[in-house]
């Protein structure tokens, strides 16, 4: 029996069959001997292609109710649709925080004008408290004394908060 | 015409307004914004990005930093005038390619914001030298300056909201370019880079993202925008930046001592070559450029001369090359116009001497 499988790329009888996991959900791709020459679909980098054939079959999973990007766009394109994007995608986009960013979580100013919660200033608290150690370390005493009154001011305004 | 104004005008970094160092070429900070509500440029419809365009051209225009700046929008720009910006830095490339794109820079070209390009709004502040806290000011002030007039999408969690994951946080990317051609010219450059790419730093040529190395000159910045904040960010870049200063300081004198007569040698051929040929290609000026810069740093020169040297490896630029001439020229009559340009450049340059520094 032949195999009856089509090529992805251009439909000619498929004698390549990758198979691929996205999502946690097995994807097979199937490719002619050109193709998958030529696309190096034998390659590591065929993961690309994989992904980018995958995203096109695909349904959306998750859709941004304010802009309409889905995460089918953000595989094709790397990046989000709009700010909103982020509650939507936030989640999912953990993993990739993780492995392109120190922790999944902002230590740093806040737009001018903008109160910050509880929350957000023990963070920053912490961060200054971290920051004041390596000060310390490194006897780089200046910045200490900046970051003590800092941490002080940053105290200050969690118990009138 | 807006983007000749910028060539003949006193700047940050062809003038040296700033101070000026030996390895330190300049300092720059960027910060990334949106306004909440809209999308990212890149999946906005035309006319949400005309609005983003209108709605913050107009807020930067009454910032009294940009005070008899330019405002220039992409579309109204020739090819060429785009590629000049670009090679000065003031915008990027994939700005000046973009149809929606617009920019304001301000007189001394200091400050520079890019709207539409990634995201909404990109800050820039660059300073010539190392010159971080300063330039990290001026960001900031302008940044405030911005929030209550624009509303910047930001989260509690999250920080500064932008289009791609690798910005969110602080949006902040800190670099300096560094010249650094004993570090090069004694092989340990790549392990420079290496040991910078494992502890978190991005290494990259004189124009950025994917392009070389040309004269010896490294961008470096941080890579991480979440997690860390502004402060330990700059910490942590100023601490490399110096360590790199230190090894490339040390490579210079270690190189002067081993190699005496060779060293005065290459500085003495470079500004030979400068000075007589008839034909530079941009590469090869660089390299030239380079060394000549090293006499200066090292007393083959006088260090007055440095500045000079400086304005010519920004002015050897292709686009700087034709608008300065006010002319689109090909590939041959560049090298003929740049060839004559730092021929006239240096011609009062006095004689390569031995290193004294």
């Amino acid at each position: 029996m032949g195999d009856t499988r089509q090529c992805a790329i251009c439909g000619q009888p498929a004698t390549v069959h990758v198979s691929h996991i996205a999502d946690g959900k097995m994807v097979q791709m199937h490719y002619c001997e050109a193709c998958s020459q030529e696309k190096g679909a034998t390659d590591p980098a065929v993961f690309k292609l994989v992904d980018v054939l995958a995203a096109q079959s695909a349904q959306p999973v998750l859709v941004c109710p304010s802009c309409g990007f889905s995460d089918v766009d953000f595989r094709k394109r790397g990046r989000l649709g709009c700010p909103a994007c982020w509650e939507v995608f936030g989640e999912a986009l953990g993993g990739l925080l993780a492995k392109v960013q120190h922790e999944p979580v902002h230590h740093g100013r806040a737009p001018a004008g903008l109160q910050p919660d509880e929350a957000t200033l023990r963070a920053r608290i912490e961060s200054a408290r971290r920051e004041l150690a390596a000060a310390v370390k490194a006897e780089d005493f200046e910045s200490a004394a900046r970051l003590r009154d800092e941490i002080a001011r940053l105290e200050s305004s969690v118990k009138t908060s | 015409m807006s983007v000749r104004d910028i060539l003949s005008a006193e700047n940050e970094l062809t003038n040296m307004l700033g101070a000026q160092q030996a390895v330190v070429l300049s300092t720059r900070v960027r910060l990334a914004r949106n306004l909440a509500g809209l999308p990212f440029p890149g999946w906005a419809k035309p006319a949400q990005r005309e609005e983003v365009a209108d709605r913050c051209l107009k807020a930067l225009e009454a910032l009294p930093r940009f005070r008899r700046g330019h405002v220039l929008r992409m579309s109204g720009l020739s090819d060429l005038d785009r590629a000049v910006l670009v090679e000065r830095h003031l915008v990027s490339k994939e700005l000046a390619n973009g149809k929606s794109g617009a920019a304001v820079i301000s007189r001394d070209q200091t400050c520079s914001v890019m709207v539409n390009e990634e995201d909404h709004l990109r800050i820039q502040v660059v300073k010539a030298g190392w010159h971080l806290r300063s330039a990290w000011h001026l960001a900031e002030q302008l940044d405030d300056a911005l929030a209550p007039r624009l509303g910047f999408a930001f989260s509690e969690r999250l920080g500064y909201l932008t289009a791609c994951p690798t910005n969110v946080g602080t949006g902040l990317r800190a670099s300096a370019m560094l010249h650094l051609p004993a570090l090069c010219l004694s092989g340990h450059m790549d392990k420079v880079t290496r040991g910078l790419g494992q502890d978190g730093l991005a290494v990259r040529g004189w124009l950025g993202e994917g392009t070389e190395a040309a004269g010896n000159v490294f961008q470096i910045s941080n890579q991480q925008t979440l997690g860390r904040s502004e402060e330990e960010i700059m910490k942590h870049l100023s601490g490399w930046i110096k360590t790199v200063v230190e090894q490339e300081r040390n490579a210079r004198r270690r190189l002067a001592a081993e190699e005496g007569e060779k060293f005065t040698d290459r500085a003495a051929r470079a500004l030979g070559v400068l000075r007589h040929a008839r034909l530079l290609s941009s590469a090869e000026s660089m390299n030239m450029l380079s060394h000549l810069r090293l006499a200066c740093d090292m007393g083959c020169l006088p260090e007055e001369r440095r500045s000079a040297v400086d304005r010519l490896m920004i002015e050897g630029q292709p686009a700087h090359i034709q608008a300065l001439t006010g002319a689109e020229l090909d590939s041959d009559a560049r090298d003929v116009r740049r060839a004559a340009a730092i021929r006239e450049a240096l011609k009062d340059f006095p004689e390569v001497g031995p290193p004294s520094a």
